[in-house]
């Protein structure tokens, strides 16, 4: 009986130790994987922030046209959401919180009669809207782990068609922000009425910087700016999502791994003393046979 | 003392950044140069070959279009010229074979698509690979 018991118990442990392996394999891979997208945001933002710096130079000199790309109108009647997660799972609550956050969005837009068109980006965002049978419009996938910027303009090109054709008034992006390597957070971003976290809102400044001269002519400029100012912001946007994942399963992996070792000394703990049991009762029989067998003779 | 400093950006990485004596590209109204206490400008970069003048020599950057900014730099005196391209390389790492070949690939793409009236996506992408890849090559050969 006792040995039968032990049995399991070994094969318990060397279970918890296999899916142990996997765990810490998955959370060096990760962390690999960290410094090199964190690097990846370091390198693009020169590139982000001279792209908000034009917009914000052309905004200035041109409110009115600039208006009609950056101000959100009053009334929105259809809005496109895109929902970024990863392509994998594994990673703790990265993909779980954007969805919610997606969830919560949608669910305000409608109860303010806006229709929305739903996108996602990265495979774990597909397959929760397919499962619940949510409409999805489009979904993207292969990418969240290493997006490119080519990836950045096939979504830009997908959203800015129907924004330009006025069939939607607002782009919305659910997608989670790397704020540090301590910190990420979902944030819902509004892409399209372009909006730059640092587009000032009084242009005081002009008259000390002086006279900005366009080529072309300023309202020709940002037509064509705009579509490279939302290429530059959803990629951004996926470098970061992409560096968040990363951290997400390091950390999920992290704890899994903890966990695997708490499990196995528990376990083996518990196999050790089975095994003592059954070696004392073992004993007892042997002494008790061989006392049996003096006494007899 | 006035100085220029020169940034030629991608969304991947910077590609170049360092002082400069000048700035030469084109934006979609002509040539222009920028040189230390330029005005600030913005404005459009058409494909073409960006130079930028060292005291090592010059540099030749191939810009697949984007936009530049020139404006006043962190530092007294000097002047800031970025600029931004979604593509961009420089000129000597062009590989001219393999630009030679996109070349072919995307001719044949095109001569393939032509009998459709309107213009699809694969004629639009193999148009755009076909600029890439003949400003590759006449960069490459200048």
């Amino acid at each position: 009986m006792a040995g039968g018991q032990e049995r399991i118990l070994r094969r318990r442990i060397k279970s918890v130790q296999s899916t142990r392996k996997i765990t810490k394999a998955m959370e060096l891979i990760a962390a690999s994987q960290i410094s090199r997208s964190q690097a990846r945001i370091i390198a693009n933002r020169p590139y982000r922030n001279g792209m908000r710096r034009i917009i914000v130079e052309a905004a200035k000199a041109d409110p009115a046209g600039a208006a009609k790309l950056l101000a959100t109108p009053e009334h929105v009647e259809s809005a496109i959401v895109l929902v970024l997660t990863g392509d994998r799972g594994l990673s703790g609550s990265y993909n779980s919180s954007a969805l919610r956050a997606g969830e919560r969005l949608v669910r305000k837009l409608e109860g303010e009669g806006t229709a929305v068109r739903l996108y996602s980006v990265g495979k774990k965002a597909g397959a929760f809207y397919r499962f619940r049978g949510i409409d999805l419009v489009e979904g993207f996938v292969a990418m969240s782990d290493r997006p490119t910027f080519e990836d950045a303009r096939r979504i830009a090109a997908t959203v800015a068609t129907l924004f330009v054709a006025g069939e939607a008034q607002q782009v919305l992006l659910v997608s989670t922000r790397f704020l540090s390597a301590a910190t990420q957070s979902v944030e819902v971003q509004q892409l399209l009425p372009l909006s730059l976290p640092d587009v000032p809102e009084d242009d005081g400044p002009k008259v000390l910087k002086g006279y900005t001269e366009f080529e072309p002519e300023v309202a020709q400029l940002l037509k064509t700016l705009a579509p490279k100012a939302l290429e530059s912001e959803i990629f951004s946007a996926l470098l970061e999502g992409a560096a968040s994942f990363h951290i997400s399963q390091q950390r999920a992996m992290a704890a899994a791994t903890e966990n695997a070792d708490e499990l196995g000394q528990n376990l083996s703990r518990i196999m050790n003393r089975a095994r003592q049991d059954s070696i004392t009762t073992e004993i007892m029989e042997i002494v008790g046979g061989a006392e049996a067998l003096r006494s007899g003779k | 003392m006035a100085t220029l400093k020169v940034e030629i950006v991608t969304p991947e990485a910077p590609l170049w950044v360092g002082e400069a004596t000048a700035l030469v590209a084109r934006s979609s109204e002509g040539w222009f140069t920028v040189l230390p206490e330029h005005m600030d400008m913005v404005g459009n970069v058409v494909p073409s070959v960006v130079r930028v003048g060292t005291t090592e020599g010059e540099i030749a950057i191939a810009v697949h279009g984007g936009f530049f900014q020139v404006g006043p730099g962190e530092e007294e005196g000097e002047t800031l010229a970025t600029v931004l391209a979604g593509i961009a390389e420089k000129v000597d790492e062009i590989d001219v074979a393999r630009a030679q070949a996109a070349k072919e690939s995307a001719e044949a793409e095109i001569a393939a698509d032509i009998r459709n009236e309107h213009e699809t996506a694969t004629s639009v992408m193999a148009r755009a690979a076909l600029d890439r890849a003949e400003l590759r090559l006449s960069a490459a050969r200048s």
